[in-house]
């Protein structure tokens, strides 16, 4: 199975829809489980939910061969966590799909990186989808510690400024 | 602030990515009293369960919706004013950034670590909270400014 997901806030039906249609042309090389979001576009080719409680989403990011989403960080760390294979695509302004056009540079350097597949827009899905059935990420452990020591170190000093006051 | 100069920490962060990177902060502030503020009921939920803590659920608004902004802006102060934390520890998105300013205002120190979205520049948020952030880090090597106070410790997640 194919786990698609838009995330937890909005639709993103040019998404949707171009998986759909590829699913269709039976362009795509397992089936589709879509997360669509409230009010979304209502696939005909493949099954779907509107929202995912937290859990029943972990078991189906768990349950994938594959991943398709937006290019948000919720959905792209999901995908390297599980180490699946991921397929994004960035939401665009000038479509009211949110607000900036941030989603193009984090799928570009994280594409560029060899950790996701990027397509730009709905036109790249069907050649992408293809070469998401080969893709194998390239591994990634984060490790937070640098960036906890040095907020640690200032939420003690505040806390120590504050004592000191207290004493006064 | 209590008298035993324990601090209190608003931990603000937007459903999603925002919150996944504040939550990976959790050695840093699960020594201190906290509570959280989000945007979706469901997240909300697992909050209070995986950390047995106070959450507050604040719409999600960005510049586009400006009277969605107040309506936000009305709901933090009420937080703020209910709570008094010392420290305002956000990754974003816009509640977190109203949160710090209406805190910073209210005398709570801001410590804001820009989401790793950002690859290219760092967020409208971020480039607003940065005026009068305590401690401003970012996740990105390329948009580290140590003569601007930007710090760059690598990233969360």
């Amino acid at each position: 199975m194919i786990f698609l997901t838009v995330g937890s806030m909005f639709t993103f039906d040019r998404l949707v829809r171009a998986v759909d249609e590829a699913a269709g042309r039976a362009a795509v090389f397992d089936e589709v489980f879509a997360q669509v979001g409230i009010g979304g576009y209502r696939p005909r080719n493949m099954k779907f939910a509107e929202t995912l409680e937290r859990e029943v989403y972990r078991e189906y990011v768990a349950k994938s061969k594959a991943m398709i989403g937006h290019a948000g960080m919720g959905t792209i760390l999901m995908a390297l966590d599980a180490g699946r294979p991921l397929l994004v695509m960035p939401r665009l302004k000038r479509f009211g799909e949110i607000v900036n056009d941030h989603q193009v540079a984090t799928a570009e350097r994280f594409a560029s990186n060899g950790y996701v597949l990027e397509a730009a827009d709905e036109r790249q899905i069907e050649a992408k989808l293809a070469q998401l059935k080969t893709f194998v990420p390239r591994a990634r452990k984060a490790n937070p510690a640098p960036v906890v020591a040095r907020v640690s170190a200032a939420l003690d000093e505040i806390a120590a400024k504050r004592r000191a006051r207290g004493r006064e | 602030m209590s008298d035993n100069g324990a601090i209190k920490i608003c931990l603000a962060a937007s459903a999603g990515g925002h919150l996944s990177q504040l939550v990976s902060l959790e050695a840093a502030w699960r020594r201190h009293a906290y509570f959280f503020v989000t945007t979706s009921d469901i997240v909300s939920k697992e909050l209070k369960g995986r950390f047995n803590a106070r959450v507050y659920v604040v719409t999600e608004a960005n510049r586009e919706h400006p009277l969605k902004v107040l309506r936000l802006a009305r709901q933090c102060m009420r937080i703020l004013w209910d709570e008094r934390p010392d420290v305002i520890l956000s990754t974003g998105a816009a509640p977190g950034a109203i949160l710090s300013l209406l805190g910073k205002l209210a005398g709570a120190k801001v410590i804001w670590l820009d989401s790793i979205a950002n690859a290219e520049r760092i967020s409208l948020s971020g480039r607003i909270v940065r005026r009068f952030a305590d401690l401003f880090l970012v996740q990105w090597a390329e948009l580290a400014r140590p003569d601007r106070a930007i710090e760059y410790h690598g990233e969360v997640i």
